[in-house]
């Protein structure tokens, strides 16, 4: 399901959860991303929000586009949080200015709210785990009489 | 085998399928909800370009342009009870300097990518549903919601009028030139976002009952020659 689903939006993630607020008041904490990363019609353009990773950087961040100069693979993209005041320039990594098109795994074309909620829940709060596994075992446990 | 624990998870099985058909008949809903935005005027009122830094500790010398505009739009069908907020941006786009300069790839309009982009203003309309969310101070916050005080659903927020105003953002190119660039234009877009469902964006052609956006592209201008600062060229001449 997950690799057919990467398949058909050629995104390593095609599904990602929102951690932090910086994209406020659209996406919140624990809303869930559909994302569509092939170009069937258009480039990505500005406006679009898109998710991205940075190099040496493991955790993928959602910002909208906001400057794009030159067209095609190699085209400089600028992002910036919608609720941030400056653009991520500080968040890239050192010497890299500008995004170009292969580091970005996605652009958000559908939206689900707090469904994602659960999987910050249990990462924030590792107990949740243990009382889960409790539970579910204690299941096991029951319907086996 | 009716134990307990059975019918809780039936019960749980039959809420998350019930909360995901209505989801998905609410996204569906946006459908058949007519879309007509329109925009009146999109003008430049008054263009530079000066000279500055990315920041504060840089020595980099950059041209930045500040380009002020007004705006009359309305973009009121756009709210309905699934809307969360409406993203409405302007975009300065110029063709590439290296490329012939002949205008065509801006005076059509049916061209919707030109090679440069950048957005110079912004602004988040929520709608009543989500003014909880908005980033604004108490004073503010207070304000917004009494402008839509029983209200769920308030389309005159998509009514825009803009007299003269300064842009959010000094754009610049990654070569740190940018004056005295051709054939620059103004597009205004948006972006719906919804509670749930698909993102939308502005369309260059009709798709169902939404239309698509009348007017939007300001004429093509020329950004002048770099403006000196009276005082900064006094102060470095005496």
């Amino acid at each position: 399901m997950w690799k057919g689903l990467s398949v058909i939006t050629d995104s390593p993630s095609p599904i990602v959860v929102v951690l932090s607020g910086s994209m406020e008041p659209a996406f919140q904490r624990g809303d869930l991303l559909l994302l569509w990363n092939r170009n069937l019609y258009s480039e990505t353009n500005v406006g679009e929000i898109v998710v991205y990773n940075v190099k040496d950087k493991d955790i993928p961040i959602v910002h909208r586009v906001v400057r794009k100069f030159g067209t095609g693979p190699d085209a400089q993209l600028l992002t910036k949080g919608d609720n941030n005041l400056s653009d991520d320039t500080e968040l890239y990594a050192r010497g890299q200015d500008y995004l170009v098109r292969k580091d970005i795994i996605g652009s958000v074309v559908g939206f689900i709210p707090f469904v994602g909620y659960v999987t910050i829940m249990l990462s924030e709060h590792p107990w949740l785990k243990t009382v889960m596994l409790g539970i579910m075992g204690l299941v096991v446990v029951l319907q086996r009489e | 085998m009716y134990s307990s624990l059975v019918r809780l998870q039936n019960v749980f099985g039959l809420f998350t399928t019930v909360a995901f058909v209505v989801a998905a008949l609410i996204a569906a809903s946006d459908f058949i909800t007519p879309r007509a935005p329109t925009v009146g005027t999109l003008k430049t009122t008054n263009v530079q370009v000066v000279n500055g830094r990315p920041h504060y500790y840089s020595s980099k010398k950059e041209e930045y342009a500040i380009i002020k505009f007004s705006l009359d739009a309305d973009l009121s069908s756009l709210f309905t009870w699934n809307t969360k907020q409406v993203f409405v941006y302007v975009t300065a786009e110029w063709p590439s300097s290296l490329s012939s300069s002949s205008s065509s790839a801006t005076k059509g309009g049916l061209n919707t990518t030109a090679e440069n982009q950048a957005v110079i203003w912004d602004s988040i309309i929520t709608a009543p549903s989500s003014d909880h969310l908005a980033n604004i101070g108490p004073a503010a916050m207070k304000k917004l919601r009494k402008s839509a005080a029983g209200k769920s659903i308030d389309p005159s927020r998509g009514k825009l009028t803009l007299k003269n105003q300064r842009p959010k953002y000094q754009i610049t190119y990654p070569s740190g030139k940018i004056a005295e660039t051709d054939n620059v234009v103004l597009r205004l877009h948006y972006n719906v976002q919804p509670w749930v469902g698909i993102l939308t964006w502005n369309q260059d052609r009709d798709f169902g009952s939404w239309k698509q956006l009348q007017g939007g592209l300001s004429k093509a201008f020329t950004l002048p020659a770099t403006k000196k600062k009276a005082t900064a060229a006094g102060g470095a001449k005496s």
